[in-house]
């Protein structure tokens, strides 16, 4: 796709997630209809409806958007980090080393503020992903190698986490909710919460654009560049972490948007690291924005984790990807 | 897979399998003589041979005895299922806890719990007034669905150990989303009974457990002499196997189910005992070197040394709040995975 293509593209895509956002307007324990949604929206009156829509459905669809768009851009960061097609936040060991440390501090440190929490989230996930790339040389030995390495760490953290969770009692209901990854009851604290964490992820991927097109290429080839690969291989690896680290203290760990959202990306086939960096994030907001939607939706007046939605929508592709062979990235055959 | 040096059979074997059996019934011993409750040597001993108080003789037979006895059975059924499984995938790293088989058996176990719960016993909050007779026939239907999965995966994709393992590891963490979605959604007061049993546990567990984990046990134990002969075949890939007159997708199926029904049952009884699946094996195979006859004796002798060695760790570490075995293993598993994953690749 052209610039211009691509520029067309990412407006669609944007704009479905603003209309599926609408959508998420209007369904819920109450449905709404378009119009009333639509009138309180302009002109909040204070009343049920309005309060429904700004405080409650509004704030939610939003942070579901913006939480896509980081775990979207962690995804392809990570897949390009590692020229490795499978890697993604959930399965290099990153979020649930983010998530780990965040459900003890709750438990353990209860009068920690969680502004902290994306902090913690973040020393977690570098460590947890820093242990799955060493295990596979850097991420660059074989796909399968990167895998169960991070499959293994996350069993190892997940394992902790069921215990510190079993020790807890009562509030492991809430928590038990919040690792399944979702975005009920978010706030309009949350949003902004997040939002920093994946501004700086986006905003930095964009910004590191030129290096980060450049490790797609073998380490030789971008060393020959006058890449600095001790210097930036770490950085990028943060930058990686960075969303998830806002996402996990909010929605819990969302699974498999960070490999989907990158892949079909890729398959629009864009021309430049920066209109891949921009479609994975704009469908990583789509996608996440629909999930919710469906999770609010399907079983009035219950609630799934959205984290359901996106693995069952998510596991097949990393199936298919499995399977057609695409064990390199897209373009590259092996 | 890698085989050391092979240990020259005989004296060297035999005095390995004296050295072995030896720790084997030191571990047992320990796992019934200590344990939370302070119970001095003698009056287990006393205990044990009909006599000792009527506290002590609760707390061995009740409690003791009928706990040890479940994570044996679980023990063997959990290295077992992954010695066959990393021998018909011939993949190091195959194990029902990666490859999605205990997580099949995980989601299918958690909807029986939530569907019990809430049609038929709507009051119950323990896990003792639950059906907890049906749990491994209720973790062995999801873990033959996980394996059926697995079968037509492998099949589709020629067998290739990587993409069946990658595939396993993608089914695994979609059910396992699915489970944790369940409770969290549906879960309410009985999410502490759920947990504990998620997080592979030995806790409370009757002699209820062990008579039905049993059946399974002998039932995987005398399919042995049976697949021993296409198991050796199938270490080797499928053109091999053939030209030694294997139907292989047979064999492979007939394996394949039994390492599921065992791993599946077994997770039913004391939920997902994670890496021992794994790790036994290659303990045993390292033992044994290439003897193959062995390899999978020692696998099952070591399945159940884990399994009670480990429990007992966590019911002394824990203390009042014990951890769950489970948790042990991953803790111990997860540092020899990631070094044999450098090691192996």
């Amino acid at each position: 796709m052209s610039p211009r293509q691509s520029f067309l593209a990412i407006g669609l895509i944007v704009a479905a997630a603003m209309l599926a956002a609408m959508l998420g307007l209007l369904v819920g324990a109450k449905t709404l209809s378009a119009e009333t949604a639509l009138r309180v929206l302009l002109a909040p009156d204070g009343k049920l409806e309005s309060v429904l829509v700004w405080t409650l459905r509004l704030p939610r669809s939003l942070a579901a958007a913006a939480g896509g768009a980081g775990l979207a851009v962690s995804g392809y960061l990570l897949q390009t980090l590692t020229r490795n097609p499978l890697a993604d936040p959930g399965i290099t060991g990153v979020t649930s080393g983010a998530v780990a440390p965040i459900v003890c501090c709750f438990v353990y440190l209860p009068w920690l503020s969680p502004a902290y929490y994306p902090f913690i989230g973040l020393a977690g996930g570098v460590l947890a992903a820093s242990v799955t790339f060493c295990v596979s040389r850097g991420g660059q030995g074989r796909p399968l190698q990167l895998a169960l390495g991070g499959v293994s760490v996350s069993l190892f953290l997940s394992a902790i986490t069921t215990y510190v969770l079993l020790l807890t009692g009562p509030q492991s209901a809430s928590l038990l909710f919040w690792l399944a990854g979702g975005f009920q009851g978010r706030s309009w604290s949350h949003v902004l919460y997040m939002l920093p964490w994946t501004i700086a992820g986006v905003a930095g991927a964009l910004l590191l654009r030129r290096v980060i097109g450049m490790f797609m290429l073998s380490d030789h080839a971008a060393a020959g560049m006058g890449l600095q690969l001790g210097l930036w291989k770490p950085l990028v690896l943060i930058l990686a972490v960075i969303p998830v680290a806002g996402v996990a203290p909010v929605a819990g760990p969302v699974a498999f948007v960070g490999l989907a959202a990158p892949h079909i990306a890729r398959l629009l086939k864009p021309r430049g690291t920066g209109w891949e960096i921009g479609l994975s994030a704009s469908l990583g907001a789509l996608i996440v924005t629909v999930a919710d939607v469906f999770a609010r939706s399907i079983a009035i007046p219950r609630e799934l984790p959205v984290g359901i939605i996106t693995a069952m929508l998510g596991g097949p592709i990393f199936i298919y990807l499995v399977q057609r062979g695409r064990l390199s990235l897209a373009g590259e055959t092996r | 897979m890698s085989a050391p040096a092979s240990t020259s059979a005989g004296s060297a074997s035999l005095g390995m399998a004296v050295a072995l059996g030896v720790f084997a019934i030191l571990s047992l011993a320990a796992a019934v003589f200590l344990g939370v409750a302070d119970i001095p040597v003698a009056d287990v001993a006393a205990v044990l041979t009909g006599g000792g108080s009527a506290e002590a003789r609760l707390i061995i037979f009740d409690i003791r005895l009928p706990r040890i006895a479940t994570g044996i059975l679980a023990g063997i059924h959990f290295s077992l299922a992954g010695y066959l499984l990393q021998t018909i995938t011939r993949n190091p790293l195959a194990d029902p806890s990666l490859m999605g088989v205990s997580q099949g058996a995980t989601l299918s176990v958690t909807i029986f719990l939530l569907l019990t719960v809430y049609i038929f016993k709507p009051g119950s909050n323990t896990l003792a007034e639950l059906p907890v007779a049906w749990l491994p026939a209720a973790g062995l239907a999801g873990g033959l669905l996980a394996g059926g999965v697995i079968y037509l995966l492998a099949f589709r994709l020629g067998l290739s150990a990587l993409r069946i393992t990658l595939c396993g590891v993608a089914v695994g963490a979609v059910l396992h989303a699915v489970a944790i979605g369940l409770i969290a959604g549906w879960g309410s007061a009985r999410i502490e009974i759920i947990l504990e049993w998620l997080s592979g546990s030995l806790y409370a567990r009757s002699w209820d457990h062990a008579l039905f984990l049993l059946p399974f046990t002998i039932a995987g134990l005398t399919m042995l002499p049976v697949i021993y002969r296409p198991l050796m075949l199938l270490q080797f890939d499928a053109a091999v196997a053939r030209s030694f007159g294997l139907g292989y997708r047979r064999q492979f199926s007939i394996v394949l189910i039994v390492s599921c029904a065992l791993a599946a049952s077994a997770v039913g009884a004391v939920g997902p005992i994670v890496f021992v699946g794994l790790i036994v094996p290659h303990l045993a195979r390292f033992l044994a070197g290439r003897n193959f006859r062995l390899s999978l004796a020692l696998t099952i002798v070591l399945g159940a040394v884990v399994v009670a060695l480990g429990d007992l760790i966590g019911r002394l570490l824990g203390h009042a709040e014990e951890i769950p075995i489970g948790v042990v293993t991953a803790v111990f598993g997860v540092p020899l995975l990631l070094a044999l994953l450098r090691k192996t690749m």
